[in-house]
């Protein structure tokens, strides 16, 4: 086990690195608090309780409750009373299947404090750890018409809709994304692979802009590079366009083409030879031309 | 190396600005003491006082550590839909991967595996 080697210090850095980007890395929290940081929990001072939260959080999403409950105990006893361990409980419900019991919990917490919007998100994941989607998106359109401006609410709506096949309103909902944050070419990408996957010659060209804008934003994003590839291929085939702007998108597909062949021709080593690659892309070339 | 030079630096600015202005306030009571009228301050306390401030912006800048990048999108440049597209709120925990784990013991089946797909699917913990 690699971990048993680790020096508990840079153990607690990588928590805090995880916990600060958001990751999930459940797995990998649980093995280092498990083999590692457990037995130096008494020097980490108020960074500790902060800690044992994401353990809880990791060890239910791995289903290691032997991991969570013992720091869910030290969390209660630490805090008695608090909200945020009593959302915690719920969440043990949960991952425990005692779904009802958990909502009660939520709905506890939401009687006490109404503004409490993290019990109101985890009721949407109750209804969708059931498979209950629709119930899902009503909660959560509920939700969004209270606190507008939560982007991970905003994507976990566009991913329910998705989950439904209801393309575009999933758009919509990245759309909101790509106002909250215009810089992200992630969700540049993905919306352009919302509108790709609808298809149709007006989605498919709105899918070519918002790849490119992907592409420009983060030149080293290849799937937005393979993306417009696509997509303007699926434009050539479909339309009957007028002369100079067919062979713009032409330029434009061969341009994406020679991108991603010297991304690939640059990282080609000894281990992964490159080249089945650069002749899969060839002979997507080709297709094009014909 | 450079590490310990810039902290020299800052120390000995901040202590420099420190005796600067420990020395300003010294002349002003020494002009209050012999009844002078009070113009400027001489000009070695001024240039110490500003010698100092520079030596300790110097230092503090190496201290402080690695400048962040001013344009918006450079932070976002090396993320993947992986770290962008999690959601910690919305965890859901009834996923397969608590098959993975040591304590989890599946359901009972009450149908047998030879019924129909659709009434298998229909349980409620099997869509995730």
């Amino acid at each position: 086990m690699a971990t048993l080697d680790l020096d508990w210090e840079d153990v607690r850095e990588q928590l805090r690195t995880w916990r600060e980007d958001n990751t999930r890395h459940s797995e990998e929290v649980v093995d280092m608090w498990d083999y590692c940081l457990k037995h130096y929990k008494h020097k980490l001072g108020d960074e500790r309780w902060m800690v044992e939260e994401q353990v809880v959080v990791a060890g239910l999403d791995c289903y290691r409750l032997d991991v969570a409950e013992p720091s869910l105990v030290a969390l209660n006893d630490q805090f008695p009373g608090s909200l945020r361990v009593r959302k915690l409980k719920a969440m043990r419900l949960e991952a425990l299947e005692r779904f009802d019991e958990a909502m009660d919990i939520y709905d506890s917490i939401i009687r006490q404090d109404e503004t409490n919007s993290t019990a109101r998100k985890r009721k949407v994941s109750v209804l969708r750890g059931q498979g209950r989607i629709t119930e899902a998106i009503k909660e959560l359109t509920e939700y969004l018409k209270i606190f507008m401006s939560d982007s991970e609410a905003w994507q976990e709506l566009c991913d329910l809709y998705l989950k439904e096949a209801d393309y575009s309103k999933a758009a919509f909902c990245m759309e909101e994304l790509i106002l909250t944050n215009p810089h992200n070419h992630l969700f540049h990408t993905r919306y352009a692979e919302i509108k790709y996957t609808q298809g149709g010659l007006d989605n498919m060209e709105i899918a070519r802009s918002y790849f490119s804008q992907a592409a420009k934003l983060n030149p080293n994003n290849v799937r937005a590079l393979y993306g417009l590839f696509m997509s303007c291929t699926q434009v050539l085939s479909s339309s009957k366009m007028s002369g100079p702007k067919k062979k713009e998108t032409q330029q434009l597909a061969t341009w994406a083409l020679k991108e991603i062949s010297d991304r690939y021709s640059k990282c080609r080593t000894n281990t992964m030879d490159g080249s089945k690659i650069l002749e899969t892309f060839k002979s997507l070339s080709i297709m094009d031309k014909a | 190396m450079a590490f310990v030079w810039a902290r020299l630096a800052f120390f000995a600015g901040i202590i420099s600005l420190f005796h600067a202005g420990y020395s300003a306030a010294q002349h002003r009571a020494y002009m209050r003491v012999t009844e002078q009228e009070f113009t400027s301050l001489p000009t070695d306390i001024s240039i110490q006082g500003f010698l100092s401030l520079l030596m300790a912006m110097y230092g503090i800048l190496y201290i402080a550590g690695d400048f962040k990048e001013i344009r918006a999108n450079v932070q976002l440049q090396n993320k993947s839909w992986e770290t962008v597209g999690n959601r910690p709120t919305f965890y859901t925990f009834a996923h397969r991967g608590r098959a993975l784990s040591p304590n989890y013991s599946p359901p009972k089946a009450t149908r047998s595996p030879l019924d129909p797909i659709d009434s298998l699917a229909a349980g409620p913990h099997h869509q995730e």
